[in-house]
């Protein structure tokens, strides 16, 4: 008899919207409107949102990190915007052939395809890639669109595992009949569709290895969960994923990191967004989710302090100070989403131990103590941070 | 006694040929190639100035021929109006008798020995005499000139009469020489002529090198320079021994009709007024004590002088004594007295002197030159009005200034006094200090030694004050050193919105190129956005950059032009 639990799968708020048609109408507006401001004589443009943290604030209603309203303004005709006005076109032109082709590239991909020499100069429309990584990121604001959408796809990473069932273009499986190595989120998601879902929540899983545990100790099929393996900050496939799985198909999210700065800053990013990407935090970031562990309780609840170990850096009231993972957990204490009480006491908690404690250190109690106790404890428990 | 005369004659008869040996440095003759550029320069002085009193435009062929090892016949041919039969021997002859010599006149000439030092080096160092062909219409007289060292005189050693149905007119000298040597240097004839031709847009010049090679330097004006014209010395200008050889050689009845004819600036009012500075002078001089002295000298040089009459007892005296100085006959003035006027000048107010005499190259003509012979893109001149330097001396400073083009990388700096190269001691020179001491980094000249740069700087005056024997350097005179830097300034503003209007134009073509070059790659990517062809989207694109430019390009012009206005 499975005790009540309390984590349940709720209503979607969002449907299933991708739609390529949308991102090359929106190509084709903007190359219009060039053409048309070029034909009365007049200077054409583009206007871009401001990137950088000058332009990025958090929204309070949506709990989203957001960009603000701050445009920069791109000539063609200035000395010092004509190479970049040229170099957003060729990525626009080459993006609508992708698109209308159907075809994916990586951002090397779509550096190579678009490099050449400019005839009669020595010139290379780009000269490195750090040259139109951030062209195709000023589209995405620009245009209000994923680099996904574009077919343009980020580093894949991470993995999942469960009984869900994934509709990847021609092929459709079931997530938790793939083996043992799961199903690897690829770097666009936005195509996925998933025609059947047969948990009640998703973990999202800082490391690999904790992962691959709660897969052998079938923690998925007892718990009735699905296992998201981050592999470290979660990339944006998982975390457009995660969004998706939330908002499209009403999956709590709970994620499971090591407790230290870092694991807590993963956990910022899935949850708030993050500065470099807050222009798309309406798509990548999801506030509901909600934090299991590590946290500094559990040191003490579940008798861990042997495994524990020192934080790096100096801490604030020495010489020096404060500096590494010190410094680290005195900012994440000054982000408005974790401006509550139970945070603010886990960080509090941090600095006056100067302790971190790993997904791993549980393996000290046993093998299969986190996914046959701490876990559904915790969980069933509603035992969790916000 | 007999010993004392031998002694003496063997000096006389060594006397022209010693007194030319000795003073070779002072005369050009020093350097193998100096002394080769120095008789070229002396024959081309004298057909110029031939010409331009003649109202000739001169045509000037030099021929080095080489000989041997340092031996060399240089030919010298101009259309000039040619050379009297009886004074052939004057012009070529006599050492030391120039017609300019003792005139307040601005001339070529500067050693006063000209052409004939030039037969006198032929002779010490080949033995052979100068042919000279000349015609001044009639016939042509072919003479080989010698100059006879005991007589200091000019000596014909054969002369045959041709006749002349072409009716030529002009001189051809033909001097052969050794222990010289043909480089073309910056110090040798190349450069020589090439310097002169520039200053002397009016001149037709060439050269024909040893090895064949026919080197021509056009003229580029028409106009004949006025030949310069005697001035009256200035009373602040003239040495004690002037005023006494001058007062021998007036036709003037009185020392004070003397003064107010032969001077220029001195009224009946000024020599009573002169009368009045040298009695005060005089009774100054009787003072015992040396700062009572050193007090009237000083109030005298302020003008002070009835004051200084008054504190005097007697004075009266001593005026009328001199006030009757300047009634007697002038050949009567001692030598004391002369000093005595001269002294007087010094505490003396009189008006600048006149300069009507100077005759400067003119802006015009040295932008003639200029462009003419270093085909620069930029030429500008300037010809300052005329100055006085230490106090009666009338001098002008003109500089051009010649930037890019054909020149070379490298700044230079060409030296003229009175229209004359000069070649040596350019270190020592004032020219050389002066375009120095400019900021050219203000006029857009950063690196100077890099710039394709030629400045030509040319002092005129009567006197000319030269470093040294050589009269290859102008001494630092502080007024001329001002005059020159005042002048480079103004040429170097004209060149510094020169080279900002290039630099703006440059500057044009450059972003023109910066939008132009990424035309192609738009209009193809908007072509694949739109669906419209790429060859129309390009024409968009380079129309729209074309009127855009050349708005913009047009206000940019008439701000410079404004910018230049002010300047």
């Amino acid at each position: 008899m499975p005790k009540p639990k309390a984590i349940k799968r709720e209503r979607p708020k969002e449907k299933f919207s991708y739609d390529p048609r949308k991102v090359l109408s929106r190509l084709e507006e903007y190359g219009r409107n060039v053409l048309e401001a070029i034909k009365a004589g007049k200077n054409p443009y583009f206007d871009i949102p401001m990137r950088g943290l000058s332009n990025v604030y958090f929204d309070e209603k949506s709990r989203l990190i957001k960009m603000g309203d701050k445009l920069s303004r791109r000539y063609f005709l200035n000395v010092a915007h004509a190479r970049k006005f040229m170099q957003t076109l060729l990525v626009m032109a080459y993006v609508k052939r992708l698109v209308s082709e159907n075809k994916h590239a990586s951002l090397r991909e779509a550096y190579y395809a678009n490099k050449h020499t400019i005839p009669g100069t020595k010139e290379n429309t780009f000269e490195d890639q750090r040259e139109s990584d951030p062209i195709i990121e000023d589209l995405e604001r620009m245009l209000g669109v994923l680099r996904e959408e574009m077919h343009i796809t980020a580093d894949r990473r991470g993995y999942i595992y469960g009984d869900i069932v994934i509709r990847d273009g021609e092929d459709e499986f079931n997530a938790s009949k793939l083996g043992s190595g799961g199903w690897a989120v690829p770097g666009t998601v936005e195509h996925i569709q998933f025609p059947e879902i047969n948990v009640d929540y998703a973990l999202v899983v800082e490391t690999a290895a904790m992962a691959d545990r709660l897969i052998e100790e079938k923690f998925p099929k007892k718990e009735n969960a699905l296992i998201i393996a981050t592999q470290g900050q979660a990339s944006r496939g998982v975390r457009r994923l995660i969004h998706r799985l939330h908002y499209e198909e009403g999956l709590p999210i709970i994620v499971f990191t090591d407790g230290d700065p870092y694991g807590w800053y993963i956990y910022s990013t899935i949850k708030q967004g993050s500065i470099n990407l807050a222009y798309l935090s309406d798509k990548l970031a999801t506030p509901e989710a909600k934090f299991v562990g590590m946290t500094m309780d559990d040191i003490e609840r579940y008798g861990l302090k042997n495994v524990t170990e020192k934080l790096k850096g100096i801490p604030p009231n020495k010489k020096g100070g404060p500096s590494g993972d010190y410094k680290r957990i005195l900012e994440e204490m000054e982000y408005p989403w974790f401006q509550n009480k139970e945070w603010q006491r886990q960080l509090k908690l941090a600095l006056k131990w100067g302790v971190r404690i790993e997904q791993q250190a549980l393996a000290n109690k046993s093998l299969e103590f986190v996914a046959k106790e701490y876990l559904p404890e915790k969980i069933n428990n509603g035992d969790l941070l916000p | 006694m007999a010993e004392a005369n031998q002694l003496f004659k063997e000096f006389k008869i060594q006397s022209v040929s010693e007194f030319f040996r000795r003073n070779a440095a002072m005369l050009g003759y020093t350097g193998k190639v100096r002394s080769l550029t120095t008789i070229v320069h002396e024959a081309v002085t004298n057909s110029l100035d031939a010409c331009e009193e003649a109202g000739i435009l001169p045509y000037v062929r030099v021929e080095i021929e080489e000989l041997g090892t340092e031996h060399y016949k240089v030919i010298l041919e101009d259309n000039g109006p040619g050379i009297p039969e009886k004074y052939i021997t004057h012009v070529f002859g006599k050492m030391l008798a120039g017609t300019k010599a003792h005139r307040n006149i601005q001339s070529r000439g500067q050693q006063g020995i000209g052409i004939s030092g030039a037969v006198m080096f032929a002779q010490v160092t080949s033995g052979k005499a100068t042919r000279v062909i000349t015609s001044t219409g009639g016939d042509i007289i072919e003479a080989w000139v010698k100059i006879d060292v005991d007589k200091n005189e000019g000596k014909i050693v054969k002369k045959e009469k041709h006749p002349n149905p072409k009716g030529w007119r002009g001189t051809r000298i033909e001097l052969e020489v050794k222990n010289v040597r043909y480089i073309r240097s910056k110090q040798g004839v190349y450069w020589y002529l090439k310097l002169t031709a520039i200053a002397n847009p009016h001149a037709h010049i060439e050269l024909i090198e040893p090895d064949g090679k026919l080197i021509v330097f056009p003229r580029s004006s028409d106009e004949i320079p006025e030949p310069p014209v005697e001035m009256k010395p200035h009373p602040r200008g003239v040495l004690t021994d002037d005023v006494y050889r001058m007062a021998r050689r007036t036709r003037r009845n009185t020392v004070r009709r003397f003064l107010i004819g032969e001077f220029s600036r001195i009224s009946d009012k000024k020599v009573d007024e002169l009368i009045e500075y040298i009695a005060a002078l005089r009774l100054i001089k009787t003072e015992d004590d040396k700062n009572v002295q050193e007090q009237l000298y000083e109030r005298l040089m302020n003008g002070d002088v009835k004051a200084v009459l008054r504190s005097f007892r007697g004075y009266t005296k001593v005026v009328k004594q001199v006030a009757k100085m300047m009634e007697k006959p002038p050949e009567k003035l001692t030598w004391h007295e002369a000093e005595e006027i001269v002294e007087a000048f010094k505490y003396m107010k009189f008006m600048a002197p006149p300069t009507h005499g100077l005759r400067p190259i003119g802006e015009e003509n040295i932008e003639k030159g200029l462009t003419n012979i270093l085909k620069p893109e930029f030429v500008t001149a300037v010809t300052r009005p005329p100055k006085v330097y230490s106090g009666g001396i009338p001098f002008q400073v003109e500089v051009g200034l010649a930037y890019g083009g054909e020149i070379g990388s490298g700044f230079d700096l060409l030296r003229y006094a009175n229209r004359v190269p000069l070649l040596f001691d350019a270190g020592s020179c004032v020219t050389t200090q002066a375009a120095r001491s400019i900021d050219w980094k203000r006029y857009k000249v950063d690196d100077l030694d890099r710039t394709p740069l030629v400045l030509m700087v040319n002092v005129v005056s009567v006197h000319v004050p030269y470093t040294g024997t050589g009269k290859q350097s102008i001494a630092s005179v502080d007024e001329i050193h001002e005059e020159i830097r005042l002048a480079i300034m103004d040429a170097a503003r004209r060149l510094k919105s020169y080279l900002g209007g290039k630099h703006r134009r440059l500057y044009q073509v450059k972003r023109r190129k910066t939008f132009e070059k990424y035309v192609p790659e738009i209009a193809r990517a908007l072509s694949v956005l739109t669906g419209e062809p790429e060859e129309e989207v390009r024409d968009y694109f380079l129309k729209f950059i074309e009127e855009r430019l050349a708005q913009k390009e047009a206000t940019v012009e008439e701000v410079a032009e404004e910018v230049s206005e002010n300047a």
